[in-house]
């Protein structure tokens, strides 16, 4: 398993539009990826369940995945929770 | 018959009533024989793929960039979410629901569950999230829409909600208003409406039966109401109202998306005056430069109890959203005087304007300021706030409030909850603040001045006072001094100052406001565009000539000739 912890910096947090681009971005890897917030678990690939995690600004994220693509998809969810806003 | 409600989106529209009803579904509760499952979960998925076209057939129409184009896409993108097939699927399997009966559930849960984040942003799209359930349901039901593909008059929507996705199908050119029973005031269809220009207003809780499809109506959403077949002489008022609304509009457009700088470069920091967050999320649309004044103690004018630290953190979090980095400045609550509050037990006095108000009262009751003072500090964690206090006389009150906020971030710390920097300010409306400014402007970012009060004071003249009116003029060479008195002062110190009474929303006044070196002016939305017009077709150079002439003046009459002869 591989897997990484980010801070969620955009002001206001992952709301609709940058967790869809991050669900697009998930969807395009083989393997998982899961994303931990204030105690709940979801499936980067599932918007549905993303939103309810809470991504505030400030929050941190733990972000994992297994399988063979595990390190490159982990890499490219936290780099987009870090960056998108 | 008229039905009042909140404006998100101002204007006056006529038309003819049609009811979008995707929110009245029937649905059986009753559960399903165990050999329909599998034919209530096709049903299920037909109802998404009919869905995802429609959307996807609306979203060629649209700019890939627009900020309508990217919602549908996360819209297309629930409906094609495995976890939420699965879900659904589940429950009609399991609890032996109908297809309809299972999105709901899912989708209410799925609702509920962003309402209990404590993120306002998000709550907020709980609303979006449960329309698009609706919709699902109505794909179900074989019921998409409708009605609406074959408009050829002036309608006016009437439905439950509209979630941005069905906003974008509207046949916008025979729409004339929306008027919708719920909707969050930073919902997206809110926005939407107001940048289409269509009138809307929302929480109107007309009675669908009274209102049959193709009902004359009107909708004033200049002042909250809609009229249910409409009396002659009522229609006629409101045709005039729409005609001069219509060519006042028209001929102020051009000044929305420009600065309010006049003809030689000189720019004026245009921010406006709000009371609720409905009138926060219209700020960036009218082009204002933010909020000069927002006036907190409107919140609790219609409540019977004080709203809490956390209630309070989500409006101003809100408010910070809707902005979205423009200025935006808070008065603490000014209670007192003529702004009685139903959820405070306030002492009667025999002069509430000379007694215990605005600071006055919330140092007198820290506990209730503290509250404030913590929710702004947290918010201030997510954009700047410039945070000012009014009826502030003395240095002396100023070491009370900044001792109360030293208190409230030692608290906050202890708490580990984070916190942000603020910009300190007072409104100057006594004349002791202005003959005190000195001492005070150290520990200030900004000072605003409160003209309705300032006049008030130095007349010592009641402004309530009906027998008063010619002693409580709204220019007088007295205050002309005052303000140029709060002005030098203010500047000397590198102090921004700003003026937010209503001189400030009289077009009139602009050239000679700006005239006398006001960095800011704080006017009513609605006279924005107004006030924006006069700035910009003039020219710093002749409004400094026009202040310095009319400083000189020593009559009402000769002052106020001075301003009319301007120009």
């Amino acid at each position: 398993m591989y897997e990484k912890s980010v801070t969620i910096t955009a002001k206001h947090g992952i709301h609709t539009r940058p967790a869809a681009l991050l669900v697009k971005e998930a969807k395009t890897f083989d393997c998982d990826v899961l994303v931990e917030c204030n105690g709940k678990q979801a499936s980067a690939k599932s918007l549905f369940k993303l939103q309810t995690l809470g991504l505030y600004h400030g929050v941190t994220v733990r972000v994992f995945a297994e399988g063979e693509q595990a390190q490159a998809a982990v890499e490219k969810v936290s780099s987009l929770l870090i960056t998108l806003s | 018959m008229s039905i009042t409600g909140i404006i998100v989106s101002s204007g006056i529209a006529f038309g003819k009533a049609l009811h979008l009803n995707h929110c009245e579904n029937h649905l059986d509760y009753r559960p399903i024989p165990l050999s329909r499952i599998p034919l209530q979960q096709s049903k299920f998925l037909k109802a998404l793929q009919a869905l995802k076209q429609q959307l996807s057939l609306s979203q060629t129409k649209l700019d890939p960039e627009s900020e309508n184009y990217q919602l549908i896409e996360a819209d297309l993108l629930l409906l094609d979410d495995d976890e939420l097939i699965e879900q659904v699927k589940e429950a009609i399997r399991t609890l032996q629901l109908s297809a309809s009966v299972a999105v709901e559930r899912i989708f209410a849960h799925q609702a509920n569950e962003l309402e209990s984040l404590d993120d306002p942003y998000l709550a907020n799209r709980a609303q979006d999230v449960r329309c698009l359930g609706q919709r699902i349901v109505t794909a179900i039901n074989g019921r998409l829409e409708q009605g609406l593909a074959d408009l050829n008059e002036a309608t006016i929507l009437l439905a439950q909600d509209l979630t941005p996705a069905e906003f974008a199908l509207l046949p916008k050119e025979h729409i004339s208003g929306i008027v919708l029973k719920t909707g969050g005031l930073t919902s997206h269809t809110a926005i939407l409406a107001r940048a289409a220009g269509i009138p809307a207003m929302l929480s109107c809780q007309f009675d669908a039966e009274f209102i049959p499809n193709d009902t004359p109506l009107v909708l004033d959403a200049l002042n909250g109401e809609l009229y249910v077949n409409p009396e002659p002489e009522q229609q006629a008022r409101l045709t005039v109202t729409l005609h001069h609304e219509q060519a006042r509009r028209q001929a102020l457009q051009t000044y929305r998306n420009v600065p309010a700088q006049t003809q030689d470069g000189h720019h004026v920091g245009l921010l406006a005056n709000v009371g609720n967050l409905n009138e926060i999320t219209h700020v960036k649309d009218e082009g204002a430069d933010g909020i000069g004044l927002f006036r907190t103690e409107f919140m609790l004018m219609h409540t019977s109890t004080l709203p809490d630290e956390k209630a309070q953190y989500n409006l101003y979090c809100e408010a910070l959203h809707a902005l979205g980095g423009k200025t935006f400045t808070i008065r603490t609550l000014d209670i007192g005087a003529d702004k009685e509050l139903p959820c405070l037990c306030q002492e009667i006095e025999d002069n509430p304007a000379l007694g215990q108000r605005g600071v006055r009262y919330t140092l007198a009751h820290p506990e209730l300021f503290k509250t404030q003072l913590r929710a702004i500090l947290r918010a201030a964690n997510h954009g700047p706030i410039r945070l000012m206090f009014p009826m502030v006389n003395q240095v002396e009150e100023l070491d009370e409030i900044f001792k109360l906020i030293a208190e409230c971030q030692d608290a906050l710390e202890d708490e580990e909850k984070g916190y942000g920097e603020l910009s300190y300010g007072i409104v100057v409306e006594t004349p002791a603040a202005v003959l005190n400014l000195a001492s005070m402007l150290p520990r200030l970012d900004f000072v605003s001045i409160g003209t309705n009060d300032l006049t008030q004071y130095a007349m010592a003249a009641d402004r309530t006072n009906p027998q008063l009116t010619k002693d409580y003029p709204s220019l007088s060479p007295a205050i002309l001094h005052l303000i140029n008195m709060t002005i030098t002062q203010a500047k000397a110190a590198g102090a921004t100052v700003s003026l937010c009474g209503e001189l400030a929303s009289s077009p009139q006044m602009a050239p000679l406001l700006v005239g006398m070196g006001l960095d800011e002016l704080s006017v009513n939305l609605s006279s924005l565009l107004e006030v924006k017009a006069a700035i910009c077709q003039g020219e710093l150079a002749k409004f400094s000539v026009l202040a310095q002439t009319a400083m000189q003046q020593n009559r009402l009459s000769d002052l106020q000739q001075c301003i009319t002869n301007y120009k």
